[in-house]
């Protein structure tokens, strides 16, 4: 039981990291690929949705195969955590630009009408007067979506990344007559106690934000 | 509320606004039909008629929140003709000489109203943030909101966001303000307070283009009543004598279902 634990533990900081490094990446890449949903340039706007509609149509962990396997340039191949950060990175862009989207979508067309009719210009429009706002609609399906990630980030083991789920399944291997299926029920709890406060503060976070609104 | 909501003087460079020929489209509809309009100088336009004849389209044109179709637009002397890809430079030009107060204030919910005020005199103006604060506390206290100046709009009355509006639009010193139903969306007697002000602000010498229902406030404060119908100018003149004598049916009409309310 306490090697269970440690060894599960120890996958705790990779867990992290692919989540960490894939959620940033998804936060920024999300950006451009909403713009791009928002362009008034129809062949844009269909570039960029034909990509989200791609990226989200197809299984995570099919995306982290088809990264893994399928990238061999010579002798260059990606190596499992990269390949598990950039493939969640790009999935998480793709969902979350179309978080943002919908952020933009919800917000009322007289503030860009009003900030329009002031003479304030179309970057000033967006990332003062819009995208604000559209932030604190679009803030509690960003956590949910952090939080699925989380959990999704288990898939980087089916590469060989040593996160928590890698290493439970090592342990099981490992210890077949005794391990059971104890290293599992401690990285369920391992993710339960990272979830919940996660919630909690986005939920903290939203009522505070709606009311200041 | 005594003081004048404009005193410096170099500020008041009013502009005249002339709309020839103008016409808009929605699809296969026509919203605007060769609409010609003057607007002098200092003057106060009351535009009224119908929902859908085209008023509040009319007005958009003004600061081409519309892109017309055909026509042109001339405010000051600055001419934007339909057809003619207009420069951002000149659209921002155009904007800067033009405010805007719309029938659901549109402010911004995130700032405070402070902030609403200040910042696109720090964006347009270049003012810094002090000056511009400080301009925008001094606007507030002239339509008696002072104690507002550190809250959200979320939480001020309809008649207090209104107020607010035309204050953020006043202090980019705009040489023309453009009023959309500005108190349709307001109980009657909450609509006073932002008429007040509308007529403090004419009595200064603005130049205003008000879409309105408020009969009383076109007869008394506008110089000038346009009526419109369907994407037409059916009539205009002296606003008192027009709705004393109403020269068209359809004014006659109009007048009537809106008095009697």
């Amino acid at each position: 039981m306490g090697d269970a634990l440690l060894i599960v533990l120890l996958g705790l900081p990779m867990t992290l990291l692919v989540t960490v490094l894939a959620f940033t990446i998804g936060l920024i890449g999300g950006i451009p690929l909403m713009l791009g949903l928002r362009s008034r340039t129809r062949a844009v706007r269909l570039a960029c949705r034909f990509a989200v509609d791609l990226i989200r149509g197809v299984p995570p962990i099919v995306w982290l195969f088809l990264l893994y396997f399928g990238i061999t340039i010579g002798a260059f191949r990606l190596d499992s955590l990269s390949a598990a950060v950039w493939g969640l990175g790009i999935i998480s862009s793709a969902y979350l630009a179309e978080i943002y989207r919908g952020g933009f979508a919800t917000l009322p067309s007289g503030q860009a009408e009003a900030s329009a009719a002031l003479g304030l210009g179309r970057t000033v429009t967006i990332t003062r007067v819009l995208a604000p706002q559209a932030l604190r609609t679009s803030l509690p399906s960003i956590a949910t979506y952090l939080l699925s990630l989380l959990k999704d980030s288990s898939i980087a083991s089916t590469i060989g990344v040593a996160d928590m789920v890698f290493n439970a399944t090592m342990f099981a291997r490992q210890n077949p007559t005794t391990a059971g299926i104890v290293p599992f029920f401690i990285a369920a709890a391992v993710y339960l106690v990272i979830s919940i406060p996660v919630a909690i503060t986005a939920r903290r976070l939203d009522t505070r934000l709606r009311r200041t609104h | 509320m005594n003081v004048p909501l404009i005193t410096e003087a170099n500020e008041l460079a009013i502009a005249g606004v002339d709309i020839s020929n103008l016409s808009k489209r929605f699809g296969d509809n026509l919203v605007l039909d060769d609409i010609s309009m003057r607007v002098k100088p200092g003057s106060v336009t009351a535009l009224i008629g119908p929902s859908g004849s085209g008023k509040s389209t009319l007005l958009r044109c003004v600061n081409l929140l519309e892109t017309p179709d055909g026509g042109s637009i001339t405010v000051g002397s600055q001419t934007i003709r339909a057809g003619e890809r207009v420069k951002d430079k000149d659209l921002l030009a155009l904007r800067r000489q033009v405010g805007m107060v719309f029938q659901s204030f549109n402010l911004f919910p995130h700032f405070t109203v402070l902030r609403n005020v200040a910042f696109p005199q720090e964006r347009i103006l270049g003012r810094s943030r002090e000056e511009a604060e400080a301009r925008a506390r001094v606007l507030l206290e002239r339509v008696g909101l002072a104690e507002k100046a550190d809250q959200h709009p979320g939480k001020c009355s309809g008649g207090q966001q209104q107020r607010i509006a035309i204050v953020r639009a006043l202090a980019l010193n705009p040489r023309v303000m453009l009023f959309d139903e500005p108190t349709s969306a307001l109980d009657p007697e909450v609509g006073v307070e932002v008429l007040t002000v509308m007529r403090e602000l004419a009595d200064a010498g603005m130049t205003m283009i008000v879409v309105t229902h408020e009969m009383q406030f076109a007869r008394d404060v506008s110089d000038h009543l346009v009526v419109m119908a369907d994407g037409r100018i059916i009539e205009e003149g002296d606003p008192a004598e027009i709705m004393a004598n109403p020269g068209e049916d359809r004014t006659r009409r109009f007048l009537s279902a809106v008095l009697e309310r």
